[in-house]
């Protein structure tokens, strides 16, 4: 029963996860940039725009030159994300990449990395006066979420070991179509229902961020607006 | 040295640094209003003229239209993650202390109503995600804050996303101008200059009058015909530069560089009645529309003229929308010569004809001035120059040094991309705010202070009419002369000796007293 | 809003500058420095006739330096200087002094 509720609910926020960004982001590489906007000084070549987007992407390089302290939690965080996710990989595959082997001793630190850069940037949005002003509810319970995700993942290596083996049947199951056994841990079922909620909300969140990023016109496009003519398709038409 | 009056009685206060972050203090700029447009105004550019019955539902609908027309505008609103790096990076905030001041948060007075008519979570969940439905006390609160804001981008640098509240005002206030409710500064100036030519409604006759009039100054100052041609056809160069710089000061002092290096260089050049006004008021209301015609009227002078390149004047909008959109709103430009940057900026010329060491200056002559260099917010981070990255922070450095021995830069974290906005543009220029103008200017002024106790700086030089003036009327609030503030080219004209110029004793140092002829 | 001279009243717009620029006279004229906080001496009507008269020839006030060179003219370089003319008008000679002269406001980046 709980194996195929669980079914359901993860095929289901797949989907939506996997058609909600999809849809955003065709809504994005839809809506023309009319004009030149990137935020100068800006690369010049093509090559120079994939080297500032590397560098926002990879090593968070605006919000370095920001605010050293947002920047420090926010990196840990991601970071730490990062090669959790990457380490949940072996959940769904039959046979361990060579690279998954490798980070895996690493799983156990980064998720003390996200979980201390999710504090951080969680005491900072209560203690810091600003940025408490601009904080809406759901700033808070987004954070919280990812804490609760953490907690409950680590929760299941130090605190209710499950039966991992079981979860990666469940799992690589569900890649058949087939609904294995899940373990009824209650940190497990906790862990996984807040993973897909937020897989869920996703697409409908700030998290849009993620995709965001490589539509932004202020990072992504290329200052050579007087050797070469841009112009949006509805601009064009005033012309005619 | 300046002496700066510092705790002047109810004057403005310098920062402790130009970065120190202010307590919150809501609702300080609350009651900042400006004066709303005319209806005439309005009807002029094709808004309504007042505030139309439906305005909820046109304005909901022009935020949809929005987010499909521009990608910045979709992107933006969905993006931020509130994560508060902006917070402390606005001038008028850091003036002001009042949070909607902040970045994020004046992207929020928009982003509520967009998420409550335009996503799942605002819809049915309006209160988690703080959205808000569009009442006409948020109309209002638009109207008020997105006039706060100089779309001066500073805030576009440090944002992890490249989130530009420059793009949300422009779209704010042309959400506003569709459903009646236009600003009249901005409104009635962009009405003029499609009427007139120029923002300051300067007509031909009193135009070539005032060049007239300058023309005799240069003759007067050098003994030579240095000329300022109007509608001059077959001409090789047309200027475009702001109609402030035929009217105020220092801007016109900054003209009469202009013409000193055209006629150094040799080149024949000329102005144009049509299209007398290098700034673009259509960017401040984000309307493409009357951006774009506004554009059109410096192509059509091209052609009328027969022209073979278009040369800006110091104007820091104007070379935004000259540098980075012009080519899209009125090319292509291929009547024009390719040999040259179309358009090219008066500083790249100049620098032109200093690297090809063709311009004779007297540096001495600009001894009795320390100077430093105010980067201007459009041209720092809306524009290039010179062909390469950064240049616009190279050139007009190192024209200042070829023409003033004492230059010293400010802090650089308010300089080059991070500079600070003098505080007076985007359409603030008006004497309604100067309450804002003169706060949003404490930055600027803290970071000029520094130099002036460090290196003794006495002026600040800028490459935009908006600054200029700003500066002109803030400074002597600050404790300065209002001349501190000086057009980059007219440091040039001072310095610049001309072939075949008389130099008498009282301005050339070195003169042994005789007028003497240079030759070059 | 709207200046009151003799009885008479004369609309003027949010910042003071008369909408109906026929109806521009001497008394109203010190009417409006009055509410200006200038005090009307020789000198200021000098910059005002003569603003007058370039406004009735080109449709639009002068330039700053134009009108300095030509008060320098009739009145000296003591009178015809950039800062004389701020300390007869405090708000600018362009903008104050136009506004007592019936003259519209200059707009634009000035």
């Amino acid at each position: 029963m709980t194996a195929t509720l669980f079914a359901i609910l993860y095929y289901v926020a797949t989907l939506l996860l996997v058609v909600g960004v999809a849809m955003k982001m065709r809504r994005y590489a839809k809506a023309p940039a009319p004009l030149k906007i990137p935020t100068m000084p800006a690369p010049r070549t093509m090559k120079g725009v994939y080297f500032r987007m590397f560098r926002e992407v990879v090593v968070f390089e605006s919000l370095f030159k920001s605010n050293k302290w947002i920047w420090l939690f926010g990196y840990l965080f991601h970071f730490g994300m990062l090669v959790v996710v990457l380490r949940h990989f072996r959940y769904v595959t039959y046979d361990i990449w060579w690279w998954l082997e490798l980070i895996q001793p690493f799983g156990i630190y980064a998720s003390y990395l996200m979980v201390i850069g999710l504090m951080g940037l969680l005491v900072r949005r209560i203690v810091v006066e600003r940025i408490r002003y601009i904080s809406s509810p759901s700033d808070y319970l987004m954070l919280i979420l990812l804490i609760a995700i953490a907690a409950t993942g680590m929760g299941m290596t130090f605190v209710q070991p499950v039966d991992i083996v079981a979860v990666k049947g469940f799992f690589l199951g569900l890649l058949r179509l087939q609904i294995n056994p899940l373990p009824s841990s209650p940190m497990l079922l906790i862990h996984l229902a807040l993973v897909a909620l937020l897989m869920i909300i996703f697409p409908i969140s700030k998290l849009m961020h993620g995709p965001g990023i490589f539509f932004s016109p202020t990072r992504n496009q290329i200052d050579n607006s007087r050797e070469k003519r841009h112009i949006a398709p509805w601009a064009k038409k005033l012309e005619e | 040295m300046a002496k700066l009056d510092m705790n002047a009685e109810g004057g403005p206060k310098f920062m402790a640094d130009p970065f120190t972050i202010p307590d919150i203090k809501c609702g300080a700029m609350e009651d900042l209003d400006s004066y709303m447009a005319h209806p005439k105004h309005n009807t002029d550019l094709g808004f309504p003229g007042e505030l139309i019955d439906n305005w909820q539902e046109v304005a909901i609908a022009k935020i949809g239209e929005l987010a499909e027309k521009n990608r910045a505008f979709q992107v933006y609103l969905d993006s931020c993650v509130k994560c508060g790096a902006c917070t402390d990076k606005c001038h008028y905030f850091l003036g002001t202390g009042d949070p909607k001041n902040m970045p994020v948060a004046r992207q929020d007075l928009l982003r509520s109503v967009y998420r409550r008519y335009y996503t799942f979570a605002g819809k049915y969940f309006p209160k988690l995600v703080g959205a808000r439905d569009l009442t006409r006390e948020v109309l209002d609160e638009w109207y008020n804050y997105y006039h706060q804001c100089s779309q001066c981008r500073r805030c576009s640098v440090f944002c992890p996303y490249g989130i530009d509240t420059a793009e949300i005002s422009m779209a704010a206030r042309d959400i506003m101008n569709a459903v009646g409710k236009g600003q009249k500064y901005c409104n009635e100036i962009i009405a003029k200059a499609q009427d007139v030519g120029n923002n300051l409604g300067l007509n031909p006759k009193a135009l070539r009058a005032t060049l007239e009039d300058l023309e005799e100054d240069l003759e007067e100052e050098t003994g030579l015909s240095v000329r300022i041609p109007l509608d001059e056809k077959g001409a090789d160069i047309l200027l475009i530069t702001p109609s402030a710089d035929f009217f105020a000061d220092p801007h016109i002092d900054g003209l009469l560089g202009y013409a000193k290096v055209f006629h150094e260089a040799g080149v024949s050049w000329t102005v144009s009645s049509y299209a007398s006004e290098a700034a673009n008021f259509g960017m401040f209301i984000g309307s493409y529309e009357n951006m774009r015609t506004l554009s059109l009227r410096i192509r059509q002078a091209a052609i009328d003229l027969g022209v073979k390149r278009i040369v800006f004047g110091e104007c820091g909008h104007a070379w935004r929308v000259a540098y980075s959109f012009l080519n899209t709103l009125a090319g292509p430009f291929d009547f024009l010569d390719q040999d040259y940057p179309i358009p090219q900026h008066i500083m790249e010329f100049t620098h032109d004809m200093i690297q090809k060491g063709e311009l004779n200056f007297d540096k001495s002559r600009n001894d009795h001035i320390r100077l430093t260099y105010h980067d201007s917010c459009n041209v720092a981070r809306g524009a290039g120059m010179g062909g390469y990255e950064g240049g616009q922070f190279d050139l007009p450095r190192e024209v200042l040094k070829a023409c003033c021995n004492n230059y010293f830069d400010m802090d650089r974290d308010t300089t080059h991309e991070s500079t600070f906005c003098c505080g007076g543009g985007g359409g603030l220029l008006t004497d309604e705010l100067m309450d804002l103008r003169v706060k949003g200017a404490s930055p600027r002024m803290t970071a000029l202070k520094d130099v002036t106790d460090e290196h003794g700086v006495t002026h600040m030089a800028a490459i935009c009419a908006i600054c200029k003036t700003q500066f002109s009327k803030v400074m002597p609030k600050y404790g300065y002369e209002m001349d501190s503030i000086m057009s980059v080219h007219q440091l040039v004209a001072s310095a610049l000796i001309l072939t075949g110029q008389e130099i008498e004793e009282d301005t050339a140092p070195e003169g042994n007293g005789v007028a003497t002829e240079v030759s070059s | 809003m709207a200046y009151d001279v003799n009885g008479a009243t004369i609309e003027h717009d949010e910042e003071g500058y008369i909408t109906n620029l026929s109806e521009w006279s001497k008394e109203l004229a010190d009417v409006i420095a009055t509410a200006e906080a200038v005090d009307m001496g020789e000198e200021h009507w000098a910059v005002v006739n003569f603003l007058r008269d370039y406004y009735e020839e080109y449709q639009i006030a002068p330039a700053v330096r134009v009108l300095i060179k030509s008060i320098k003219k009739s009145m000296g370089p003591e009178v015809g200087n950039n800062k004389y003319m701020y300390e007869l008008f405090p708000y600018g000679p362009a903008k104050q002094a136009c506004k007592i002269a019936g003259l519209p406001k200059p707009t634009g980046c000035v």
